[in-house]
């Protein structure tokens, strides 16, 4: 049986002649049938990293393969391999939503019948079949994106590339979404997600790498980034707006401002003195409620990268 | 079961079967990418013709057969370069622009097939509009043009020149808004400075000079020797410019289209 293995061993790729990196010696392996994440802040060289998977980019060193075939050497080859949901929305303005689906399955070289029906039945598990018939400029933004999806899984690769497939969105038919990812890695695919979500991907991946400055700054399950974090709980302040900022104590760490909500790693002996510290917050009037819970993965990717997934920064601790 | 129809991958497609698959597949993505543009495109080259020859023709008061003779098949000649040398750069610059490029080259065709369907593309808009161009001034001037079976090769050529000078320049260019201050650049000097709708010696000498080089000129001359008599000369000489320009854009789209950044 062939190997479809997808291995990348030290690809670096900078810009300006060496002076930035945009991935730099990203070594990961993908095996057939995964959802694998690739996780960071916006500008961490993610997108870059895939491009050079299908070809669209190349590495200034290292390499790139899928089982046999040298994805860097022979693009031709990686475009069939492969297939590709860039960021980007998809040029089907002059589309009815099922034509650019059949026509891309075909060009992807389906036969027009597997393509069709392959087609209705995805138009059909994402429940965007009242659009069926619609051009694509009269579209709303989460529909193009999930019929972008539809175009490029209908003949699917032995690698899919999804960045940033959920974006727009709307939460039912992002489960439904995710469905589908999954159901593409039991076809066989390997999945690579792009995101920089790390809630929905703690769900939907087996296996995911942080990548922060085009480094690759861990990788494993969802379960073992968060083993460092173990003998941790996650605190959780809603913020009075408008209060001032209260002052953290030592034993908060990683601590992040998203909105009013601040959130923070406390160890679990600290737990009833972090309760105190926040029942008093809320006596003074700064704070509206608070929660302590299980480390998330979203805690794990702070500690990681110094970002909270999403537009916020970490603070300082 | 249906879904076992659709499978993964297991070779890579290669050969002319493949090929020809895609470059079909491709046309229909072009055409349909077009669909709302397209109509109205072919109408405004057909304007263009017409108001090019009808308008320059009104400079004159009489016009000589010869000088109306150079009038209708140049506005015809220029309907035939201007949609692969301007507009289609234009639309892959726009492409660059919205970010959907990069799907669009993540497609797995064959790049070769691509360019094809792309001249495929350039023609359908073209050749009708050249032939209404003709139509028009053949009727507009009163004059009769003379087909020779050397209008095929000559049309072809000069199409496939000028669309794969446009596309070479289109992607090799990062800035869209270069390209598209290109284009106008282009449009303007084949429009104006070009010796397409009149004689080469109206020109001063350095410009003839320039002008014997670049391939507007002699693109107008192969033309032109498949629509009338008598009216061109040195064609061989002419021809082996342009095939020399096609030639040298398709080493340039092949080597921008081979290079990967």
């Amino acid at each position: 049986m062939a190997d479809w293995t997808f291995r990348a061993d030290g690809v670096t790729k900078s810009y300006d002649g060496g002076e930035t990196y945009a991935n730099q010696d990203i070594s990961i392996e993908v095996h057939p049938g995964e959802v694998y994440g690739l996780l960071g802040p916006n500008g961490a060289g993610k997108s870059t990293f895939v491009k050079q998977v299908i070809g669209l980019l190349k590495p200034d060193s290292g390499s790139m393969t899928l089982g046999e075939h040298d994805l860097v050497e022979a693009p031709d080859t990686a475009r069939q391999l492969c297939s590709y949901l860039p960021q980007a929305p998809m040029p089907i303005d002059s589309f009815k939503l099922h034509e650019a689906i059949r026509l891309t399955g075909e060009i992807r070289g389906g036969t027009r019948d597997a393509v069709a029906r392959r087609c209705d039945e995805l138009i059909d598990a994402l429940q965007i079949g009242e659009w069926r018939d619609t051009l694509g400029a009269k579209l709303s933004g989460g529909v193009r994106r999930l019929a972008g999806f539809v175009m490029v899984t209908v003949v699917p690769g032995r690698v899919v590339i999804l960045d940033e497939p959920t974006n727009d969105v709307d939460p039912l038919r992002r489960r439904l979404l995710w469905d589908q990812i999954r159901l593409l890695g039991e076809m066989g695919s390997a999945v690579f997600l792009v995101t920089h979500n790390v809630m929905e991907a703690e769900k939907a991946v087996d296996r995911l790498a942080v990548i922060a400055d085009g480094k690759l700054l861990a990788e494993g399950t969802p379960s073992s980034l968060k083993t460092a974090d173990r003998g941790c709980l996650r605190l959780q302040l809603m913020l009075v707006p408008g209060a001032p900022d209260p002052e953290l104590p030592p034993m908060l760490r990683n601590s992040s401002m998203v909105g009013h909500k601040l959130v923070s790693t406390i160890d679990e002996v600290n737990a009833s003195e972090g309760i105190a510290w926040a029942q008093r917050l809320m006596g003074e009037g700064v704070a509206e409620e608070y929660a302590l819970g299980a480390i998330t993965l979203e805690d794990a990717y702070i500690r990681l990268t110094g970002h909270v997934s999403g537009e916020a920064e970490a603070v300082a601790p | 079961m249906t879904a076992d129809a659709i499978s993964l991958p297991l070779t890579i497609r290669s050969g002319p079967a493949n090929w020809w698959h895609s470059l079909s597949a491709m046309l229909r993505w072009q055409l349909t990418s077009m669909r709302l543009l397209l109509p109205l495109l072919i109408v405004v080259q057909m304007l263009v013709a017409a108001g090019f020859s009808i308008g320059i023709g009104l400079f004159f008061e009489d016009l000589t057969a010869t000088a109306a003779l150079y009038l209708g098949t140049g506005a015809a000649i220029i309907t035939l370069i201007i949609v692969g040398l301007v507009v289609a750069p234009q639309l892959i610059a726009a492409e660059k622009e919205e970010g959907t490029y990069d799907f669009s080259w993540s497609l797995p065709v064959p790049r070769s097939a691509s360019v094809a369907a792309w001249l495929a593309l350039s023609a359908i808009i073209s050749i009708p509009s050249m032939v209404m161009a003709l139509i028009i001034a053949s009727w507009h001037f009163d004059i009769r043009f003379v087909l020779s079976w050397s209008i095929i090769p000559a049309v072809l050529l000069t199409l496939v020149c000028g669309t794969m000078i446009g596309y070479a320049m289109a992607h090799a260019i990062d800035q869209p808004s270069l390209t598209q201050l290109l284009t106008q650049v282009v449009a303007f000097g084949v429009l104006g400075f070009t010796p397409i709708t009149y004689p080469l010696e109206n020109l001063p000498p350095w410009l003839q000079s320039v002008h014997q080089v670049l391939p507007f000129y002699h693109m107008g001359v192969i033309v032109r020797a498949g629509l009338t008599v008598g009216i061109v000369e040195e064609l061989w000489l002419s021809y082996m410019v342009v095939l020399a320009w096609t030639l040298a854009a398709i080493a340039v789209t092949a080597f921008v289209l081979g290079r990967r950044k």
